[in-house]
Order: structure tokens, then C-alpha cells, then sequence
């Protein structure tokens, strides 16, 4: 077998560093290990086909030369993979057009080595150079068990090395290993076969014998602490208590501690605004660079805190091991609407931001309980929404904030019913055969958070955030300051008697292409309620669902800073009325209309954007669009005529 | 009730903590296929370790690991 630097050599490229992958099944540990190997010095790549991240990174400079490492997907069968488990597969077996490997470090977890070595045995049969390196060994007491590495090695014919992530022991043998390639012409795993029944039985004979797993106890509970923690977290009682008091607590954090940041990004951006007007020349352009641009920046800014919080809470659940159990409890519900245990994390991330939960969907290992769960996460109540709420609610039921609180409640819990629903009927709907695939999910032991690495994945999946959902959203704030303030120039009441007008002209809002949109949107409007003002707010609030509120302000010409807007903006909505007539916008029905439109509607942009690339789908993309924007604008004129007709003004 | 020896049952309906060995797996084959994949191969020892509240998916222990198996799948794995 060649060494890995020869192949590297014979690549063509002699100043190209060597490529590693880290393989593995998944919660082997290659994380951690990527994470001591490069001292934190990695970053999510993505790579064209499927949105799978792969997180790639160098050795650090004191092992000498760097070498490129990649961290590959668990991979827990090469047979049915998922798309993560497909992109691995890909690479392990040479078929990737990018990522290509000169040697494999195959991770193993050291209380799971029959299992984990079983797979490595379809890594070795690639016949490219191979590492084995042994994690968990600090486990081993909790189990009853001891391994020694030499006697493995030998058996194995393979160079094995044990690692400690934490302490760093074994971390700069590995990196010599790693550059060193196999020791020997062949080793042991490469003959394996496929067959599940004959590689498992092959394993069991090696390692027995090698006589290098010892094991002192033949309990079924395995970890006794594991054992211990889950007797109450799988409780027949207490489980789900336990479970909701987390996500209460998960909930919590999101809407307060974020908070305070919020409002100082908020206040930030605004101060940012008023202090690039005040250094240049009053003129549009610094007007655009002032509202649209920074303003389109801080409405992407402004949620960052709450993701930063979300992916922080689910990393810690995940590394901590209580992930598994929350997804094990609610499979069962989930499963019968066709979700999988584990869309749990992404419809509660739902209730922060779509963009982040359909990230987190990643994490449910088949494709097609993963669509199912990305088709219904604009129903979960993102905050965005919050604002226009608080709005409608305080203008529908003025003075008595605690039916406000209440109704907002009814809201959160009718958005969860009501996405449960559109998933069990879309699913049935769509997956003709009722045949679910296998939920078989691992339960890792329970282990002591590795702060470090969680703090660094939280900011990689934090920052994906802003690379990914930030440009569109900037972009459709800009769009849409462009609509609202310029217009057609035969438009203006200022122009009518001009005999040069301009095609487009700098306009007031009520002459705006936003307006002229808005009211050639009266006809489909009118069934709604509602006037060409609130049209425009509609339209705008695709860029973010909150900016319906600053839209209203501006169309209704509320001035005034933000504690005066508000109860402007309330002033202004109680008197609007209709073009050359008395009748009211908001009535309680119209109102009511508004609350279901935006209970349904997918009303973002950058979701439309992000779920395109995650699905590498235009077509489920749109189709999902679609889907939203025609059930709320249906269920909304549904309810202000029936409201109507039993006599609700 | 006389236990009959090597009577086969499915996983989903043993007692708790109680080792069994795997006589075969019966039911569709791309899963029981993911199965195998797992460790879940005839002659190999298995138990239910817990229930958990809704009595669905169950902790199953194979090869030193845990693992949630749905009822349904764990009813396609037969044992003695």
C-alpha cells in the first residue's frame, strides 16, 4: 500500500498539503477531534449538489506541515444513506468530484467497537491509507470495560492511536500517523466482505482474538449513569414533564434573554441611520444608503442574538445527549403525522426563525421526513411575527393586555395544531405508501458539555446564518425602499401639467410604485377588508414580517419616534377609512382577516431563498410559497365574510 | 404459564432487561437490511432496556449500544 504523502505526490501537486478525511459512524467523536486537531481553526464549507456541510480545517502549525482535514458525515450504513451519509460515501469510495481523500483517519468510538469497526471495514476495502484512532476511551470504566490499543493494533494490522480531545493526549501521534500512512502491506479489516452477518462475525473473532477488549460486567443498562439519568428522563411520568420544562426553558431564553440585545441592535442600527444622514449632503442616495441599506442590514442584525441563543441551547442539548431522548418521547406523535422524532428540534427552532429550523432539519436523517418537516415550518410563529401581532391586537382590543396575552397563546398553540395537521394531511397526501423508514436512532451516553466546541459550532452554524438568510434579506429591504420612494412619473400630482415628464421620478409614498401596487391590489384586497394602504404593508413585509409595522407607519404618515409611532400608528388606524367614503379599515373583522393572513402566509423572502438552496428545489421552493400565500389569503377571506355574516362589523 | 423452550417471539413483545438471542429478522428488506447494518445479525444477543412514556419507540441494547427502536421495527427482529 502507498504511503499517503506518495499519492499526494502522484496527484500531480507537489505543494499541495495532504487531504485526510475524518470518517465515521455517527457520534464518534470526529467533531471533537477536529476540533483539537486544528484548535478550533475550521469552518463549515459547502460543496455544489446537496447542502451538506462539511466543517475543513488544517492541522495546527506546531505538528509541522499542515495537512488539510475534512470532516466527513456519520455514515451509520453505506446501504440506503441519507443525503449527509451519501455525500460520505461519495468521498470514501472516490466518487466525490471535489472533495478528494489521500487518507482516511477512521474515528471509532471505544464502547462501540464492534459496531464501529464493522464499518471500517467498508473504508478499508478502498484500499486508500488508513489510521484508526480509538475516542471515548475515558468512557470505558463507565461501561465495564478495558482496550488495549497495542494488542488492537496488532490484531488489526493497522496503525491505531487513542486520543483524548480534551486533554490532548495522542493528538500529535495522530498527526505522525496520519503522515506516516498504514504501517503494514495489509491489514486485517480490508477482507471483510460485505455482508452484514459475515463482517460482524469476522469482527467478534478478531477482537476476541486479539484479547485486547476485556469486559467486567454483563449488565443490560451498559453506562450506569446513562442508566440513571434516563430512568427520569424516559420516565413514564416525569419524562414529559421534564421535557416541556426544557423547552419551556428553551423558549424563554429565546424571547428573554435575547431581548435586551435586541433592542440594542435595534437602537444601534437607528443611531447608525440618523448619524449618516446628519455627515451627508441631504440627498436620496443618502437617504437610501440611511434607510434601505442600513436599515435592510439591522433587520437581519436584529434576530442574531435569538439564533446566536437557539443554535447555542440546541448544540448543548445535542453534545449533552438529551437531544436523542426529547426526539425518543415525541416520536410517536410525530411518526404518526409522518415527521420523524427528531423534527422536534427544527419546529421549535421554527418558533425563532424559519431560516435556522431549516437548518436544524438537517439533522433528521431521511429525506423524506425532512421535506415534510421544512413544509411546515412557516406555520410555527416566527418572532418576526411578534411585532404585527402585538400591533393588531393591541388595536383590535385596546387597554386590556392580558386577552392580548391570551390571544397571542391561542395563536402559538393553534400554529403547532395547525401545522400538525397540514402535516399529517400533506404527508398522507404525498407518500401514497404509508410505509415509514426506520427510526433505529442511537442514544449516546450522557457526557459533561464540551463548552469549547460547543461555543465554536454554535458560531459556525450562527454565522452560516447571517452568510445565507442576510444577503436576501438586505436585498429585498433595498428593493422595497426603491418601490416605496420612487414612482412613474405621470403619477405625480407635482408633474400632471409637466410637458417633459420623467419615466421614473423620487416620490411620496402615496405616488410610490409601492402605492400603485397596493392599489391595483384593491380587488383582491376589497374580499379581505382592507384598503390599498394595507397592501403596501403586505408587500412590504416580505422583506421581514415585522417591517409590516414601519410600512403602515409610513403609509398612513404616522411621524415620530418609536414610542409616539406606536401610539400614532394606533391613532391613525382607528380613523382610516375608505377612499371617498366613511367605512372603517380596521373593523374587528377586517383585523381578525389580517391575524389569519399572517398566521398562514409565507411572508419572507430569505425563507423562499434558504429553502430553495436546502433543497436544491425551485420547484418545492415556490410550490411552498404557493401553498402558504393561497391558504391565508382563502382562510382569511374566509373569516371576515363569515365574521360578516353573523353580523361582526 | 410453562415457557416452552426456543419459542420464538418478537422483540416488541419481551420483558425488560432480559438478554434474548436474535433468531432471524423478518420483515421488509431494505430495513431489515439498515438492521443488520446496525448489529441487530442472528446469534447475536439483544434486550429491551426500557420502555419509554407512550409506549413507543422502545430502548433496545445491541452490541454495547442503545438504541430508540419503534415498536414496528423492533417486532421484525425475532427472537428465541
Amino acid at each position: 500500500m502507498k504511503r499517503p504523502a506518495e499519492v499526494a505526490e502522484t496527484a500531480g501537486d507537489l505543494a499541495k498539503p495532504l487531504t485526510v478525511c475524518l470518517v465515521g459512524m455517527p457520534n464518534s467523536g470526529k467533531t471533537t477531534l477536529m476540533n483539537a486537531l486544528t484548535d478550533g481553526n475550521f469552518q463549515t464549507a459547502n460543496y455544489p449538489g446537496v447542502t451538506v456541510s462539511l466543517l475543513r480545517g488544517t492541522t495546527r502549525s506546531e505538528f509541522g506541515l499542515p495537512i488539510t482535514l475534512v470532516d466527513l458525515p456519520g455514515v451509520h450504513s453505506p446501504v440506503d444513506p441519507s443525503p449527509e451519509e451519501e455525500l460520505s460515501c461519495q468521498v470514501i469510495e472516490s466518487r466525490h468530484s471535489s472533495v478528494k481523500a489521500d487518507a482516511f483517519a477512521l474515528v471509532v468510538d471505544a464502547t462501540q467497537l464492534e459496531r464501529h469497526l464493522k464499518f471500517a471495514g467498508y473504508v478499508a476495502r478502498q484500499g486508500k491509507p488508513l489510521v484508526l484512532v480509538v475516542t471515548m476511551m475515558d468512557l470505558l470504566p463507565r461501561v465495564g470495560a478495558t482496550l488495549d490499543i497495542e494488542k488492537l493494533s496488532r490484531a488489526l494490522g493497522l496503525p491505531v492511536i487513542a486520543v483524548d480531545a480534551r486533554t490532548g493526549a495522542g493528538i500529535s501521534g495522530l498527526v505522525s500517523a496520519m503522515r506516516a500512512g498504514t504501517g503494514s502491506e495489509s491489514n486485517a479489516l480490508e477482507n471483510m466482505g460485505v455482508d452484514p452477518v459475515a463482517a460482524y462475525s469476522r469482527v467478534r473473532d478478531l477482537l476476541d482474538n486479539s484479547g485486547a477488549v476485556v469486559r467486567s460486567t454483563d449488565s443490560v443498562e451498559g453506562d450506569s449513569l446513562t442508566a440513571r439519568i434516563d430512568r427520569i428522563a424516559l420516565h413514564r411520568i416525569l419524562g414529559f414533564p421534564m421535557f416541556f420544562a426544557v423547552l419551556i426553558g428553551i423558549f424563554a431564553s429565546i424571547f428573554w434573554m435575547a431581548q435586551p440585545f435586541m433592542d440594542a441592535i435595534d437602537s444601534l442600527f437607528a443611531a447608525a441611520g440618523d448619524v449618516f444622514v446628519a455627515l451627508f449632503p441631504a440627498s436620496v442616495l443618502t437617504r437610501f444608503v440611511a434607510e434601505g441599506l442600513i436599515g435592510g442590514v439591522g433587520a437581519v442584525a436584529v434576530f442574531f442574538p435569538q439564533i446566536v441563543i437557539l443554535f447555542f441551547l440546541m448544540t448543548l442539548l445535542e453534545d449533552s445527549g438529551y437531544l436523542a431522548r426529547g426526539a425518543t418521547l415525541v416520536d410517536r406523535p410525530l411518526s404518526y403525522l409522518g415527521l420523524h422524532g427528531r423534527s422536534f428540534v427544527p419546529m421549535l427552532s421554527g418558533f425563532a426563525c424559519a431560516i435556522p429550523a431549516v437548518f436544524a432539519s438537517r439533522s433528521i436523517p431521511t429525506l423524506r421526513e425532512r421535506l415534510l418537516t421544512i413544509w411546515i415550518l412557516p406555520l410555527m410563529s416566527c418572532s418576526a411575527r411578534l411585532p404585527v401581532y402585538a400591533l393588531l391586537l393591541a388595536a383590535l382590543l385596546p387597554g386590556v393586555a392580558w386577552t392580548a396575552g391570551l390571544s397571542l397563546a391561542a395563536i402559538y398553540l393553534a400554529s403547532l395544531l395547525i401545522g400538525s395537521a397540514i402535516a399529517g394531511i400533506v404527508g398522507r397526501l404525498v407518500y401514497r405508501d404509508r410505509a415509514l423508514s426506520i427510526l433505529a436512532m442511537e442514544l449516546p451516553v450522557y457526557r459533561v458539555p464540551r463548552w469549547k466546541i460547543i461555543l465554536k459550532i454554535t458560531w459556525s452554524r450562527s454565522s452560516t446564518y447571517l452568510r445565507k438568510a442576510g444577503g436576501p434579506i438586505v436585498v429585498i429591504a433595498m428593493v422595497l425602499w426603491l418601490l416605496s420612494n420612487f414612482g412613474l412619473g405621470s403619477q405625480q400630482p407635482s408633474l400632471v401639467a409637466a410637458v417633459d415628464q420623467p419615466l421614473i421620478v423620487q416620490a411620496e409614498m402615496d405616488f410610490s410604485l409601492a402605492a400603485q401596487l397596493g392599489q391595483r391590489m384593491e380587488p383582491v384586497l376589497e374580499p379581505m377588508g382592507v384598503d390599498w394602504r394595507v397592501g403596501v404593508g403586505l408587500i412590504s413585509a416580505f422583506a421581514a414580517r415585522e417591517v409590516f409595522v414601519s410600512a403602515m407607519a409610513i403609509v398612513f404618515h404616522v411621524e415620530g419616534g418609536e414610542d409616539t409611532q406606536a401610539a400614532g400608528l394606533l391613532e391613525a388606524m382607528r380613523t382610516a377609512t375608505f377612499r371617498d367614503s366613511d367605512q372603517l379599515v380596521f373593523t374587528p373583522s377586517s383585523m381578525i382577516g389580517l391575524i389569519v393572513f399572517f398566521f398562514f402566509s409565507l411572508q419572507c423572502v430569505a425563507t423562499v431563498a434558504v429553502v430553495r438552496k436546502e433543497t436544491n428545489s425551485w420547484r418545492f421552493a415556490l410550490l411552498q410559497l404557493a401553498f402558504y400565500t393561497v391558504l391565508g389569503y382563502v382562510s382569511a377571506v374566509a373569516v371576515v365574510q363569515a365574521l360578516r355574516w353573523v353580523g361582526v362589523a | 404459564m410453562i415457557k416452552v423452550a426456543n419459542e420464538e417471539l418478537s422483540l416488541s413483545e419481551v420483558s425488560q432487561s432480559e438478554w434474548h438471542e436474535i433468531s432471524r429478522l423478518d420483515g421488509p428488506q431494505k430495513e431489515c437490511r439498515r438492521l443488520l447494518d446496525l448489529g441487530f445479525t442472528p446469534g447475536e444477543r439483544v434486550a429491551v432496556a426500557r420502555s419509554t412514556p407512550l409506549g413507543d419507540p422502545l430502548v433496545v441494547v445491541v452490541r454495547g449500544a442503545q438504541l430508540a427502536l419503534r415498536k414496528r421495527e423492533a417486532s421484525w427482529i425475532r427472537v428465541q
